[in-house]
């Protein structure tokens, strides 16, 4: 890597530097990059102040937001806006960051943004990422170091915020507290196992065999993972003084039939009707193309969606945003 | 759809691979994979010089025309195999060799493409511009001139080694050319070789050491290795060399004739390399000088261009200059094979889309300074050094210039980090370290403690433009550091020469002061000068008007940013690391300047020193 992407942020652990232009090499050859004045992937530069004439809508999310894999002008955030005439996009989104992080950054940096939509994508797999306190990264060297991570637990029923603000330097594994290292998120469930399949090239066989459920924490109503990430939604929601979506994101799993969505479908449908919270679910929609069309959602290798995934997306989200704003 | 023509150029698996990329005829970027690969010349197939390209840019790969190589493969192969069969037996392991390159790599530049941006580009395939033609449009393109003679002087690609051609508007017409095994460019590194440097980076070196000989073995090269006619096309005596069936340069009968065997690497240099360096030197010039008559002769024309590795001599270049066989000389900075990458474009430009030329409209060239690599923004460079908790401190740009003016006064060493890295083998004020060239102790450290390079090796002065007539006998530009002219009389101090010298140990030599910079004069009075220029680098150019407010002296010792056998550096880590690694005193990124006994404890896992071959 030619630059350096992130830098530190004593709130959110770290942000995209501004202003940067640049192409990551990727498997697909390399995406572009650009980011604006405020820190995000953007083409412009945001402004806290709408102009009447326009529709604004933000959106937040990780790197499936964000579009890690795609350039800007492909991602589901870019082809709405180019889809809808008279509005405009603002793309949040902070890849490798959870919930917490992104509801973190909503106060930073999004509470204040003037716009009739917020949209809250919640890549499924997000919850796993809330239940931990630090987070693996490779640096410059190739290194693998862990980075803490600011994170909320539920006490007396209200959230609070913990590892604020963050630490800003990488931490070694042998010194954490012991009950500290299974904190620390290592990218999925099975860590050694999942090796040994991808490895053998076995992956989505086995998972499909096993029935493999890649988030459980949405099992039942009452995991700890779970009233987190309805507490933070729940916040959230209140802080919004303008319309407020949320975004369930299927993991590919889902949307290629390896693993049963209903406990996450579950757990959001629970939170339109115990909270009112608007939530728009885009699996069903996705589901409509063959399968054929699915593998090409994402990437050979890589998870996240190809510019084909994203359109899906962007097609799926199209009617209810529009109906929203009208 | 847009209605930009972008065109990608690409020279690789030769020496010093690079990528360019124009867009209607403009160029926006070229970069070489040393600079990011950190392996220096790195031959290997540009991937992270094209994914900078598309970065510079900011398009996809489907917005790209066409995608240009630098070479033909095919040709190559061709006098290879001609080659091998020419010389029999003894090639074997030649022949061997290079097939197994040219045909496990060289034959397959489009799948390597493919590999790399997905696609071939509109055009759906790679067009092979020519070796010698990518050289020649390199230089003629960008340069101010509607209408030139061209010269290309190198080693080899594909059959010649020295062309000449006419350039008229946006065509390029090729008029003669001297083919493998006959070349300038290897007799030059057959010298380089013998007097134990390495090839095709050495040579530098061997130039730098010519003033310090006499050229007493010119007769016996133009007796017995090379015959030259007076239009300068040359043949060279074959059972000399060893290139066509070794791989070696130089074979035993080249060594009887000098009566040794090569030095070795890194042992001492005596009288007699320094004597076999003036002497080649010498014989380059003359049939340097010739070709380029020659050239006047077919072409008519009063403006030359120039390319190929032998245009780097900038020695050979000065004489040229002061013979006044051209009115005007424009040189591409990067003249070696790097440079192909950006001739390739023209060639897909002019050539292949017969697109119209851009008028310089009063510029000095097209090239921009050459500054055609990667930027970094603040943003970036206080992220990096946050990360890091690096100690720094941000000044304005007079608060900036002030400091490192008065720093550099007291004689302290400057890495100097600004703007866009410089494109071809010359540090230019983007990527420099910089010093005081009325130092006379500058010379010796930079070399001992900065570079880790011999101590012979002259620094180069960079000069303010309007200036440049003061210091030196230079009446014209020099931006890219391509010509060398003598010190003017008004500077110059005597030296006194030991009647007891033995010509042998250089020291004595070298570190007399033989002119108000003597940190810049070299052993025969001559710089190689950069001329700096408002419009192309202002931050340089500031720095040293600072500098001159201070001093009176509007001149600085301006090298590499790097230390010996690395690459310059592109990056701020890549600065920082070679800031820490040796005695520059203060780092100026940009705007953040960092100085020495500030910085937190330096410590690294491998040792450097390791890490860099020597060149």
């Amino acid at each position: 890597m030619n630059r350096q992407l992130f830098q530190y942020h004593p709130s959110i652990g770290y942000k995209f530097i501004s202003n940067l232009k640049t192409r990551i090499q990727h498997e697909t050859g390399g995406y572009l990059v650009r980011t604006n004045n405020w820190g995000f992937r953007s083409e412009i530069d945001f402004n806290k102040t709408k102009d009447p004439a326009k529709k604004r809508v933000c959106i937040f999310g990780d790197s499936f937001t964000a579009g890690d894999g795609v350039s800007n002008k492909f991602r589901f955030s870019d082809v709405i806006e180019q889809s809808i005439p008279g509005i405009e996009v603002y793309n949040f989104g902070l890849p490798g960051s959870g919930t917490d992080q992104q509801f973190l950054l909503f106060q930073e940096f999004g509470k204040d943004v003037e716009c009739d939509l917020v949209i809250l994508v919640v890549l499924v797999e997000n919850i796993r990422r809330i239940k931990s306190h630090y987070r693996y990264y490779f640096n410059e060297a190739g290194e693998k170091v862990i980075y803490q991570k600011p994170y909320f637990d539920i006490k007396d029923g209200k959230l609070e915020l913990f590892n604020n603000p963050v630490e800003s330097q990488p931490l070694k594994l042998e010194d954490l507290p012991e009950s500290e290292k299974e904190k620390v998120d290592t990218g999925g469930r099975f860590g050694m196992a999942r090796s040994i399949v991808n490895a053998l090239g076995l992956k989505e066989l086995t998972q499909k065999i096993t029935k493999y459920q890649p988030v459980p924490e949405y099992n039942a109503a009452n995991t700890p993972e779970w009233l987190v990430m309805q507490g933070i939604i729940k916040e959230w929601s209140s802080m919004v003084n303008t319309k407020f979506l949320v975004v369930p994101l299927p993991l590919y799993q889902f949307i290629e039939e390896t693993s049963d969505p209903k406990s996450y479908q579950a757990r959001f449908h629970e939170l339109h009707g115990e909270l009112g919270i608007d939530v728009f679910d885009p699996l069903d929609d996705l589901l409509k193309y063959t399968m054929e069309e699915r593998r090409n959602f994402r990437h050979k290798t890589d998870v996240h969606p190809t510019p084909e995934g994203h359109k899906a997306i962007a097609k799926s989200l199209v009617p209810e945003i529009q109906g929203l704003i009208k | 759809m847009s209605q930009d023509r972008y065109i990608l150029g690409i020279s690789a698996y030769y020496h010093d691979s690079a990528a360019a990329i124009i867009k209607n005829g403009e160029i926006i970027a070229a970069a070489q994979e040393e600079r990011f690969s950190r392996v220096k010349h790195d031959p290997r197939f540009p991937v992270n010089a094209i994914n900078y390209c598309l970065e510079e840019a900011f398009i996809e790969p489907s917005d790209i025309d066409a995608v240009v190589f630098y070479d033909h493969p095919v040709l190559t192969y061709d006098r290879i195999i001609k080659n091998c069969a020419s010389v029999g037996a003894s090639s074997a392991s030649t022949f061997n060799s290079a097939t197994k390159s040219i045909l496990g790599i060289k034959l397959w530049v489009d799948r390597h493409v493919m590999k790399t941006i997905g696609t071939l580009g509109k055009l759906g395939k790679i067009v092979f511009a020519g070796h010698h033609l990518s050289h020649a449009a390199s230089s003629f393109y960008p340069s101010p001139f509607t209408e030139a003679a061209i010269v290309s002087v190198d080693g080899v690609g594909e059959w010649s080694t020295t062309t000449i051609g006419h350039g008229k508007d946006n065509s390029i017409e090729l008029l003669k050319e001297i083919n493998y095994p006959n070349s300038l460019g290897l007799l030059y590194s057959a010298f380089t070789y013998y007097c134990g440097f390495k090839v095709n980076s050495g040579e530098y070196k061997l130039m730098g050491l010519a003033p310090y000989g006499k050229p007493i073995y010119a007769d016996k090269i133009y007796q017995h290795l090379i015959d030259v006619k007076e239009d300068g096309s040359y043949r060279l005596d074959m059972s000399y060399f060893g290139y066509m069936d070794t791989g070696k340069t130089t074979n035993q009968k080249f060594h009887d004739l000098f009566g040794a065997p090569p030095r070795l690497p890194e042992s001492v240099i005596t009288k007699k390399e320094m004597d076999l360096a003036a002497s080649i030197q010498h014989v380059t010039e003359e049939i340097f000088i010739k070709i380029a008559r020659h050239a006047q002769k077919l072409t008519g024309s009063k403006n030359l261009c120039l390319s190929g590795g032998v245009a780097l001599n900038c020695v050979a270049n000065g004489k040229l200059l002061r013979e006044k066989i051209f009115d005007n000389i424009w040189i591409q900075p990067a003249a070696g094979d790097a440079g192909g990458a950006l001739g390739a474009c023209y060639v897909g430009e002019h050539l292949y889309f017969k697109g119209a030329r851009i008028p310089a409209n009063g510029k000095p060239d097209l090239q921009m300074g050459t500054y055609l690599g990667p930027r970094y923004n603040d943003s970036e460079i206080e992220a990096f050094l946050d990360r890091n908790k690096y100690v720094y401190h941000k000044y304005d740009d007079a608060q900036k210039n002030q400091f490192l003016a008065s720093e550099i006064n007291k004689g302290k060493i400057v890495g100097f980090f600004a703007g866009r890295m410089e494109f071809g083998p010359r540090s230019l004020g983007a990527r420099s370290i910089i010093g005081d060239a009325r130092n006379s102790e500058m010379q010796s450290k930079m070399n001992l403690k900065i570079k880790y390079r011999e101590s012979f090796r002259p620094f180069a002065p960079a000069v303010l433009r309007e200036d440049v007539n003061k210091y030196f006998d230079l009446d014209g530009d020099s931006p890219y550091m391509l010509i060398v002219a003598p010190v003017s009389d008004a500077i110059r101090k005597p030296v006194t020469i030991d009647e007891n010298w033995d010509g042998e140990d250089m020291i004595p030599v070298i570190n007399q002061v033989r002119s108000e910079l003597p940190a810049i004069t070299h052993v025969d009075y001559s710089a190689r000068i950069q001329t700096v220029h408002q419009d192309t680098n202002p931050q340089f150019h500031n720095l040293l008007k600072a500098f001159r407010d201070l001093t009176g002296c509007s001149v600085m010792v301006n090298t590499s940013f790097n230390v010996r056998g690395e690459p310059i550096v592109c990056t701020p880590k890549d600065a920082y690391l070679c800031f820490m690694r040796t005695d520059i005193d203060i780092l100026a990124l940009e705007n953040y300047i960092l100085v020495k006994e500030e910085q937190p404890k330096f410590e690294e896992k491998e040792n450097w020193q390791l890490k860099y071959e020597l060149d």
